[in-house]
C-alpha cells in the first residue's frame, strides 16, 4: 500500500522492470525485477561495479531503450505504453540528458546546442535563443555562446551539455558518468554545478557514476550489482531538497 | 586505339605495380595490414572499387567507340578495294594505254601480285517502265577483262568479287549494290546512259560487292562491268570531250590490310615505271593506305572526342575516390593513431595504403574493362542509328562493333594509373594524423600554417606562371590564357593568407579565377579559336572548381535567406537546420561532392544548350550553306549539262530557276598550312564569277583589306592567288573543328594527277561548307573554292564541269525543282541536292549525337549520385552517436530521416544549380562572343524545359540514392547509438 502511494506521488516509478540482452543463444539479465521510485527534487546517485546494470537502468528508465518486463511511470505516465513517437515527444518535454562524452552536435554552436530541445518542444526561436543564453550564463559560459564544441574545453563542453539538459526545464535530468572524461578539477566543478542546480532549482537529477565522492555527496545513493538494487541510502542534506522554485522558472515537479 | 601510347602506359603500369609489389614483398607486416584491411572491410573495399570502376569504364568505352569507327571504315578496304592497294588513273585513252603498258613491268615484282587495267566512266541507269520504272542517276561503269579481274590479287576470285566470263556486247555484269538499287537480276533488261545515250543491256550475272566488283574511289559503289570497248565506242559516238578514264589497279603481296605495308615502296616503283606520265595527268593513289589512314583518323577522332566528353566524368570519379578514401581513413583514425603511437613511420603508413590502393586499382580496372565494353557497346548501338540515317553518298556508314586488345590494354593501364595515383596522393594526406587526437577520436582542430619554404616556393612559382601568362594572353593562346592566370592566383594564396584573413583570400582568389574563366573570351575574343579540347576541359574545371570554392567559403552567407525557415520550431525547421549545418561545416567533403555534381551538370547543360542553339540556327545554317542557292545539281562530267547557266534557266525551267552558277570540280590535296601534318584531300571547286553576284555564301573570317563578304568573293573570282576554304578542313571525327585557319595564311594546293602545286592565300573561310560537300558526286571531303579560271589553269582537264548551283524563283518549291531536274537530266546523271533538306538531316544527326553525349555524360552523374550516396552512408555511421543524442533529446525518427534527406537534397541541389547556372552563363558568353552569331538575329536560346527535366531527374536520383541511408539513420536506437555500456 505504501509502495502504491509512493508510486502515485513519485516523479518516476519503476515496477518490476526487467531487461534482457540476447547475443545468439546467450541471454544476460541486465535488470532483474527492479523497483525504484524517485521523488521530485531528489538527486540520486547510482553506483556499482562495471556490468552491474547502471547505464542499462538509466537507458530503460529514460525510455531510451526498450524493457522486457514491468513498467516505468514518469509523471504518472507509462513510458512503454506509449508509441515510440509519443515516448520521444515525452522525452523532449520531460527529460534532459548529460553524457560522459558530452555528445554535443559538432556543427552547432554552444547556443544552438542548448536551444535544440526547446525548439523540439515548439518554443519560438527568439524565446529559445533567450533561454539558451540564460542557461549558458547560468553555467558560466555566457561568453562562449558562439563557439562550436571543438573550440571549447572538455569542462566547458560538459557545461554546455548541462545547460542543454536543463534548458527545457525537464522534470528529470539523467546524467551518465558526467565527469568520466574530465580531470579532477573540472569534475569537481561539474559536480558542484549539478548540486547547485539541484539545491537552487530543485532539479531532479539521476546520475550514474563510478566516483565514490560524487556518490557520497548525493542525497540518495543507490547501489547495484548484477542488475539488482542492493542498497538505497537516503541522507538528509542541509538545504535545497524540495526547495525548488514555484514561480515556474525552476524544473517541473511532476504530476 | 592509340597503339603508340601503349608502351608508355604499360611501362608506367608495370612500374607502379612493381613498386607496390616490392613494398609488399619487402614488408610483410605492411602487406598483411593492407590485405587484411581489404578483407576486413569488404563493404568499404567495394565502395572504393565501385568508385574506380567507372573511370576505367568511361575510358574503355571511349576507346571502344574509336575502335568501332576505325573497324567500320576499314571494312571499306574489303568491300571497295579488296586486293587493290594502288590505283593509277589516266584521263585520256592514249595516256592510259601507255601507262598500262609501262605498268606491265611490275608483274614480275616480288612486292606486287597483280596488275589489272580497266576503263571507267559514270552513267545513269534505268530499268522498267511507267510505274515499275526505276532510275539511278549515278553509277560507275567499267570495261575490262573480267577473267583477269577474277584472278587479280593472287588467287581465283581472291577477294576481287568478279569471277566468270567477261560479258559480251549488250551484256552487263552488275554488283549486288546496283542490282538491289535497280531491282534487277540475271536476264533482266537494264538501260545505261553512256555519254548521254541510252544503251540497252541484259544483266549477265550479279556479283557480290567486294574487291574490284565493289571498287569505289568515291562514295558510291554501284558498279556495272561491260564488254571491252563499250565505253570507248560510246564516248567516240557521243563525241565527248571527256574520254573514259583508264584505271590500273595494283595489288601488293599480302592480304587485304597487310598489303598496305609495301604501299610506299610500290608507289615508288609505279612512279618510276610511269616516268613522265605522272606529270602529264596520270595520277597515282595509294588507295588502301589512304582508306586505312582515314579509318584510323576517324576512329581516333571520335574516340578522343568521347574521351574528352568523358574526362569530366573521369575527374568526378577521381574526386569520388578521394572522398571515399579520406572517409575510409577517418573511420580508421584511431587505428592509424595507434600504429603511429607504437612507432610506425608515416612513410610506412603511406606504403601500407599504397599496397591496399593497388589491390583496389587492379580489381577496379579489371571490372572496368567489362563495364567499359558494355558502355562502348551501348554508345555504338545509338551511334549506329544515327549513321544509318545517312546514305553512303551523304557520308553514312554501317557501324560494326569492334574491340581491339590495344584499347583494352590502354584503358586498363590508364584506369589503373588514375586510381593508383589518386590513392597514393590521397594516402599522403591522410597519413598526416595527429596521434593523440586520432587515438582519442578528437577533432583535429587548429589551423595548419603553411611552412615558410612552401610559401616561398609557391610565390616563386606564381611569379613564373604570371610571366608565362603575359605572352599567352597577348597571343590569345587558349590553354595558357586560361591556365596561367588561374595558377598564378592559386599559387599566391599561401602568401596572401599570411597577410589577410584566410576566408577573404580564398573568396577573392576563387572569385578572380571564376571571373577570369568567364570573361577571358570577351577580353581575348580569339582565345577559343584553336579548338583544343584540352582548353575546354581546363576551362570547365576552372569554372566549376572556383565556383564551388567560392560557394564553400561563403555557405553561411548563401544560406542566410533560409535562416527564418530553419529557425522555425517545427520538425521541418529543425531537420533543415541540421541538414544545412553539416554540409556547411564539412567543407572538404561537401566541396568534393559539389564539384562532382557541378562538373557533370555543367557539361550536361552545356551540351543541352548547344543542342538547343543548333536547333535555333537551322534557318541561319540553311542560309549559310546555300548562299541563296536552294538546290545543287551534280551531273556526270563525262556528259555534262551544256552551258548550265543558260540551260537550267531557260525552257521548262525559265520561271522556276532564276540563276544557275556552273562549278568545275577536281580532286586536290592541301598541305603546308596550320597543323596539317600531311597532304589532306580536298575537293577543288572552280566557281563561275556569277557566284559572287547572284548569291552570297557568308564568310566567318575574311582577309583584311579585301572588304566585306561579297568583295572577298569577287577578289577570289578575279585573283587566282586566293581561295576560300571550309573551317572543317583537315578535321576528322565529330565535334568542333580540330584546326584553326586564318585568312592570310598560305597553303599549297596540288593536283594529284599532275603533281602541279600552287601556293594560295586564304581569302576567307566559309561559315558553312555544307552546301559543297559531295559536290559533283565526289567523296565527302572539305571544299576549297577558287575561280573557274584559276581551277582550269592549275588542274587543266581534271577540273571538270560537274555541278551547278541553282537559285529558285520566289515561291517555287525546291523539292519540285529538284525532282524536275533529276527527271529531266537523267542522261546526264543529274542528282539534285536540296540544301535545306541536307542541313536539316545533318542537324537531326547532330541532335542525335548531342543526346548520345548526354547519355555518355549521365555516367558521370551516376558517379556524383554514387558519391552522395556513399557520403550519406558514411555520415550515418559517423553520426550514430549524434543521432542517438538527438533521439534522446526528443528528435522523432521521422525528423532524423528528414534531416538526412534534406541534407542530401541540399548538397545535390546546390551542385546541380551551380553547374547549371555556370553552364548557362558560360554558353551565353560563348554565344555573345561568337562572331558567327553577330547580326543573325538569333537570340540566345535557353532550353528551360530540358534543363528543368535534367535538374529534376538528377535531384530525384540523388534523393533515391540517399533514401536508404536516411532510413537507416532513422532506425538507429538511441541507447545503442550512444553506446553507453556498463
Amino acid at each position: 500500500m505504501q509502495l502504491a502511494t509512493d508510486h502515485a506521488r513519485a516523479l518516476l516509478a519503476a515496477e518490476d522492470v526487467r531487461k534482457v540482452y540476447r547475443t545468439g543463444e546467450i541471454e544476460v539479465e541486465a535488470l532483474v525485477d527492479l523497483n525504484l521510485t524517485v521523488q521530485a527534487g531528489e538527486m540520486v546517485a547510482v553506483m556499482g561495479p562495471s556490468g552491474s546494470g547502471k547505464t542499462t537502468l538509466l537507458n530503460c528508465l529514460s525510455g531510451l531503450d526498450d524493457i522486457d518486463g514491468g513498467r516505468v511511470l514518469v509523471e504518472g505516465k507509462d513510458l512503454f505504453a506509449m508509441s515510440d513517437a509519443a515516448r520521444t515527444t515525452h522525452r523532449a518535454r520531460a527529460m534532459g540528458f548529460v553524457f560522459q562524452s558530452f555528445n554535443l552536435i559538432p556543427v552547432f554552436t554552444a547556443a544552438e546546442n542548448v536551444e535544440l530541445p526547446l525548439l523540439l518542444g515548439g518554443t519560438p526561436a527568439g524565446q529559445a535563443r533567450k533561454r539558451a543564453m540564460e542557461m549558458l550564463d547560468r553555467v558560466g559560459l555566457g561568453h562562449r555562446t558562439r563557439h562550436r564544441p571543438n573550440e571549447l574545453s572538455g569542462g566547458e563542453q560538459q557545461r554546455v551539455t548541462i545547460a542543454r539538459a536543463l534548458a527545457s526545464r525537464p522534470a528529470i535530468v539523467w546524467a551518465d558518468e558526467p565527469t568520466g572524461n574530465l580531470d579532477s578539477q573540472m569534475a569537481e566543478q561539474i559536480v558542484d554545478l549539478l548540486h547547485e542546480l539541484n539545491r537552487a532549482d530543485g532539479q531532479t537529477i539521476v546520475l550514474v557514476t563510478h566516483d565514490a565522492d560524487i556518490g557520497a555527496a548525493a542525497q540518495r545513493l543507490i547501489s547495484m550489482r548484477d542488475g539488482r538494487l542492493v542498497s538505497d541510502e537516503r541522507r538528509v542534506v542541509a538545504a535545497g531538497v524540495g526547495d525548488g522554485r514555484e514561480d515556474g522558472s525552476g524544473p517541473r515537479r511532476g504530476a | 586505339m592509340y597503339p603508340e601510347r601503349t608502351p608508355a602506359l604499360v611501362t608506367l603500369l608495370v612500374v607502379c605495380a612493381a613498386a607496390a609489389a616490392y613494398i609488399a614483398v619487402r614488408r610483410p607486416f605492411l602487406r598483411r595490414l593492407a590485405l587484411r584491411q581489404v578483407a576486413r572491410r569488404r563493404g568499404e573495399a567495394m565502395l572504393v572499387i565501385g568508385g574506380s570502376v567507372l573511370g576505367t569504364a568511361i575510358i574503355i568505352g571511349s576507346l571502344v567507340v574509336g575502335d568501332t569507327l576505325n573497324f567500320s571504315v576499314r571494312q571499306g578496304a574489303y568491300t571497295n578495294l579488296g586486293p587493290i592497294d594502288e590505283i593509277v588513273t589516266s584521263a585520256t585513252i592514249a595516256q592510259g594505254d601507255e601507262a598500262a603498258a609501262r605498268l606491265r613491268e611490275l608483274r614480275g615484282d616480288p612486292q606486287v601480285d597483280g596488275v589489272l587495267t580497266v576503263r571507267a566512266a559514270e552513267a545513269a541507269a534505268v530499268t522498267g517502265a511507267d510505274a515499275s520504272r526505276r532510275a539511278e542517276p549515278r553509277i560507275s561503269v567499267y570495261e575490262g577483262d573480267l577473267v583477269a579481274a577474277g584472278e587479280f590479287g593472287g588467287s581465283a576470285d581472291g577477294g576481287s568479287g568478279l569471277g566468270g566470263p567477261t560479258p559480251v556486247r549488250g551484256e552487263a555484269v552488275v554488283n549486288a549494290d546496283l542490282a538491289d538499287t535497280m531491282g534487277v537480276g540475271p536476264g533482266d533488261a537494264l538501260t545505261l546512259y553512256l555519254y548521254g545515250k541510252p544503251t540497252p543491256f541484259r544483266v549477265a550475272r550479279v556479283v557480290p560487292t567486294r574487291g574490284v566488283a565493289g571498287v569505289s574511289t568515291g562514295p558510291v559503289s554501284r558498279n556495272a562491268f561491260l564488254a571491252p570497248g563499250t565505253l570507248v565506242e560510246a564516248a567516240r559516238a557521243a563525241r565527248s570531250t571527256v574520254e573514259p578514264r583508264t584505271v590500273t589497279f595494283v595489288s601488293n603481296v599480302g592480304g587485304v590490310e597487310d598489303g598496305d605495308a609495301a604501299s610506299d615502296a610500290v608507289e615508288g616503283k609505279i612512279r618510276a615505271a610511269l616516268g613522265p606520265l605522272t606529270g602529264q595527268g596520270t595520277s597515282v593513289e595509294k588507295a588502301k593506305q589512304a582508306l586505312l589512314d582515314a579509318a584510323k583518323a576517324a576512329g581516333d577522332g571520335l574516340g578522343s572526342f568521347f574521351l574528352f566528353i568523358g574526362s569530366f566524368s573521369i575527374i568526378a570519379g577521381v574526386l569520388l575516390l578521394v572522398n571515399i578514401f579520406v572517409m575510409l581513413a577517418e573511420e580508421r583514425k584511431s587505428e592509424l593513431g595507434m600504429l603511429r603511437a607504437i612507432g610506425m613511420k608515416r612513410s610506412r603508413l603511406v606504403r601500407s595504403f599504397v599496397i591496399e590502393g593497388t589491390v583496389y586499382a587492379l580489381v577496379a580496372s579489371l571490372v572496368g574493362i567489362l563495364v567499359g565494353i558494355g558502355v562502348g557497346r551501348a554508345v555504338v548501338v545509338v551511334a549506329a542509328q544515327i549513321f544509318n540515317s545517312f546514305s553512303a553518298e551523304e557520308g553514312g556508314l554501317t557501324l560494326a562493333f569492334n574491340v581491339t586488345p590495344v584499347s583494352i590494354v590502354n584503358g586498363f593501364a590508364l584506369g589503373f594509373l588514375i586510381a593508383f595515383l589518386t590513392v597514393a596522393l590521397t594516402s599522403l594526406r591522410i597519413s598526416r594524423v595527429n596521434i593523440i587526437s586520432a587515438i582519442r577520436d578528437l577533432p583535429t582542430g587548429g589551423v595548419h600554417r603553411t611552412r615558410r619554404r612552401w610559401v616561398i616556393a609557391s610565390t616563386v612559382l606564381a611569379a613564373l606562371t604570371a610571366a608565362a601568362a603575359v605572352p599567352a594572353i597577348a597571343d590569345s593562346q587558349g590553354l595558357g590564357t586560361y591556365l596561367y592566370p588561374a595558377l598564378t592566383v592559386v599559387l599566391l594564396c599561401p602568401l596572401l593568407v599570411r597577410l589577410a584573413p584566410k576566408r577573404w583570400v580564398y573568396t577573392a582568389a576563387a572569385a578572380a579565377v571564376l571571373g577570369w574563366g568567364l570573361v577571358a573570351n570577351t577580353v581575348r575574343p580569339k582565345v577559343l579559336e584553336n579548338g583544343s579540347t584540352v582548353t575546354f576541359v581546363v576551362l570547365g574545371i576552372m569554372l566549376t572548381f572556383s565556383a564551388v570554392f567560392l560557394v564553400s567559403q561563403n555557405q553561411d552567407v548563401l544560406t542566410r535567406p533560409f535562416r527564418r525557415f530553419m529557425l522555425r520550431p517545427t520538425p521541418g525547421g529543425l531537420a533543415s537546420r541540421l541538414a544545412i549545418a553539416y554540409p556547411v561545416a564539412r567543407k572538404f567533403r561537401t566541396g568534393a561532392i559539389l564539384i562532382m555534381y557541378s562538373l557533370v551538370v555543367f557539361t550536361l547543360v552545356l551540351i543541352t544548350v548547344l543542342g538547343s542553339l543548333v536547333n535555333a540556327t537551322v534557318d541561319n545554317e540553311v542560309a549559310n550553306a546555300s548562299g541563296g542557292f536552294a538546290v545543287r545539281a551534280d551531273f556526270n562530267p563525262a556528259n555534262p549539262i551544256p552551258d548550265p547557266a543558260r540551260t537550267l534557266t531557260s525552257g521548262r525551267f525559265s520561271g522556276a530557276i532564276t540563276d544557275a552558277v556552273p562549278l568545275l570540280v577536281a580532286p586536290g590535296k592541301i598541305s603546308n598550312v596550320g597543323r596539317l601534318s600531311r597532304p589532306t584531300d580536298t575537293v577543288v571547286i572552280g566557281a563561275d564569277p556569277a557566284i559572287a553576284e547572284t548569291g552570297l555564301y557568308p564568310l566567318t573570317k575574311r582577309l583584311d583589306g579585301l572588304g566585306d563578304d561579297r568583295a572577298t568573293w569577287r577578289a577570289v573570282m578575279t585573283d587566282r592567288r586566293y581561295v576560300i576554304i571550309d573551317q572543317f578542313l583537315g578535321s576528322t571525327g565529330g565535334g568542333p573543328p580540330t584546326m584553326t585557319f586564318t585568312p592570310g595564311q598560305t597553303l599549297t594546293l596540288t593536283d594529284p594527277a599532275t603533281g602541279r602545286a600552287e601556293q594560295k592565300t586564304i581569302a576567307g573561310i566559309l561559315k558553312s561548307g555544307n552546301g559543297f560537300y559531295g559536290v559533283g558526286g565526289t567523296s565527302f571531303v572539305s571544299p576549297t573554292i577558287l575561280s573557274a579560271s584559276a581551277a582550269t589553269a592549275q588542274f587543266g582537264g581534271q577540273a571538270k564541269l560537274a555541278s551547278a548551283l541553282v537559285k529558285t524563283a520566289a515561291g517555287v518549291s525546291d523539292d519540285t525543282v529538284a525532282a524536275d531536274l533529276q527527271g529531266q537530266f537523267l542522261p546526264q546523271s543529274l542528282v539534285a541536292t536540296r540544301v535545306r533538306q541536307a542541313v536539316e538531316k545533318g542537324f537531326g544527326a547532330s541532335r542525335g549525337f548531342f543526346q548520345l553525349m548526354q547519355g555518355f555524360l549521365a555516367l558521370g552523374l551516376l558517379v556524383g549520385i554514387a558519391g552522395l550516396g556513399v557520403v550519406m552512408v558514411r555520415a550515418v555511421r559517423e553520426r550514430r552517436r549524434t543521432i542517438g543524442v538527438l533521439r534522446a533529446l526528443g528528435f522523432p525518427a521521422s525528423t532524423v530521416q528528414r534531416a538526412f534527406l534534406t541534407e542530401s537534397s541540399f548538397v545535390a541541389s546546390e551542385g546541380i544549380v551551380l553547374g547549371a547556372a555556370l553552364s548557362v552563363l558560360t554558353s551565353y558568353l560563348l554565344f555573345e562572343n561568337d562572331p558567327s552569331f553577330a547580326g543573325t538575329g538569333i537570340g540566345f536560346p535557353i532550353p528551360w524545359l530540358s534543363i528543368a527535366i535534367l535538374i529534376a531527374a538528377a535531384t530525384v536520383a540523388s534523393l533515391l540514392a540517399t533514401f536508404w541511408p536516411a532510413h537507416q539513420a532513422a532506425r538507429i536506437r538511441p541507447a545503442v547509438a550512444l553506446r553507453i555500456a556498463d
